[in-house]
């Protein structure tokens, strides 16, 4: 874990860069699409549970400072997504080699649809009352397909970056 | 079983560092720095990835000089709002000068100092309708000041740098408004309902008549956040719930919010 963790959090800068130079702007039914939280969801369904709960926690506080929504919760929802995927990938569910070709997208599009809910309900604990006012409906949507499309060659790139950690040991 | 264990430390780790710093964060001073901390580190991935990106989008809009294109556009698009405004504005002054001709300190926007400003970045999430801009402490510009633009309010500055700040639009679901309209007798307030939402006002008495394509405005009641007169949205829609006592409203912001490059914040603080 300990070698993946520099490739891994490199990955998760760029992750965080994507995210806020491109995919703030390119919103889909004005609608960005979260991928601060499908990469730490990737990496636990590629089997890394603490890589995937570090990721989360690095790429949810470098996005929370950029945005005026409770500090943290984006870091929180993406944690609970690494650590929701990771046990499922300990089942041997969604192994991107194992199981059947839809099982992946399929946890990802549950994951999509989780995340947003998770983030509305974090926020009555931050206080924050009004977040379900705005576009939840239109969010979980987007994020549901969007996860589902991306979950696959998402892990796949999670798979490399720890493989790279643990090829760069021996 | 240790690496369970492990596991378990790590999740526990990190949902207690995110509530420490939640924690610090709440009790003030520390998210600036954290802030600017964490561009410092993002910042250069944030270049790399521009690089990368921009020729690509480029090159997939495939005109020549695009870049050019998109800049005269965004800056018609400016002063085309700045003229909207004006004429938006109009009916408010004629209502004032009707009214409280008196009043001559009075301030709205035509004779208050702005300082022009550009989007230098959008919020990145679904739950905030913000904007970054590119003036801050150092052009004189404070939390609390409103910004116009493109026929009307945008919104107000919630946070500031010496040379950035960041606009809450109207739209935003935090974002409530004291507005009049017609007279000026009667206020309401409207609230924001979301990026792409615009905005609504809920519980109008039946006895209080408005219609579709009311204008409405900043109330600028004593202690008010804005100034008055400065047009917030016109109603689209109104919707009666059979056998209710009261009414709602669907309202669409003045301003076009969507196409924001160039605004103005307003040089106004609410103790002025």
């Amino acid at each position: 874990m300990t070698r993946a963790l520099i490739p891994a959090t490199l990955v998760t800068l760029f992750v965080v860069a994507f995210q806020l130079e491109v995919f703030s702007s390119l919103r889909f039914a004005g609608v960005v699409i979260m991928l601060v939280w499908l990469w730490p969801l990737a990496m636990g369904l590629a089997g890394f549970t603490s890589l995937a709960l570090v990721v989360a926690l690095v790429g949810g506080i470098l996005f929370d400072t950029h945005a005026v929504t409770p500090f943290g919760l984006t870091a929180v929802v993406g944690l609970i997504l690494a650590y929701a995927t990771s046990r499922l990938a300990r089942e041997g569910i969604g192994d991107l080699d194992s199981a059947a070709m839809w099982v992946t997208p399929l946890i990802g599009a549950v994951g999509g649809f989780a995340a947003p809910l998770l983030y509305t309900f974090g926020g009555f604990f931050a206080l924050n009352f009004a977040l379900w006012r705005g576009s939840l409906f239109e969010s979980v949507v987007v994020n549901a397909i969007a996860f589902s499309i991306l979950a696959r060659p998402m892990t796949r790139l999670a798979k490399a970056v720890a493989s790279f950690g643990e090829r760069a040991r021996r | 079983m240790a690496s369970e264990r492990s596991r378990r430390r790590a999740l526990t780790l990190g949902l207690g560092a995110t509530a420490l710093i939640v924690v610090l964060y709440l009790t003030g001073g520390v998210f600036s720095g954290l802030r600017s901390a964490a561009n410092v580190v993002v910042s250069p991935f944030s270049w790399s990835v521009n690089e990368v990106a921009k020729p690509i989008g480029h090159f997939l809009a495939g005109a020549i000089d695009y870049s050019d294109v998109v800049a005269q556009n965004q800056r018609l698009r400016y002063e085309l709002g700045k003229a909207q405004q004006q004429s938006n504005e109009s009916w408010s002054f004629e209502r004032q000068l009707q009214q409280v001709s008196t009043q001559l300190h009075v301030p709205f926007v035509g004779s208050l100092p702005t300082v022009a400003a550009q989007v230098t970045a959008i919020s990145p999430t679904n739950f905030a309708a913000t904007v970054d801009i590119s003036v801050g402490r150092d052009n004189g510009v404070l939390a609390g000041m409103p910004v116009v633009a493109n026929g009307g309010l945008v919104g107000d500055v919630i946070s500031t740098t010496p040379h950035g700040a960041t606009v809450r639009l109207i739209s935003d679901t935090n974002s409530s408004i004291g507005v009049t309209y017609g007279s000026g007798k009667l206020t309401l307030l409207v609230s924001g309902r979301g990026v792409n939402n615009g905005l609504g006002a809920t519980a109008i008495p039946l006895t209080t008549s408005i219609s579709p394509g009311t204008i409405m405005a900043t109330d600028g009641l004593e202690g008010g956040l804005y100034p008055p007169g400065l047009p917030v949205a016109k109603v689209s829609k109104v919707t009666l719930t059979p056998g209710a006592a009261t009414y709602n409203l669907v309202l669409r912001p003045t301003a076009n919010l969507r196409f924001l490059s160039y605004l103005d914040v307003v040089l106004w603080e609410p103790s002025t």
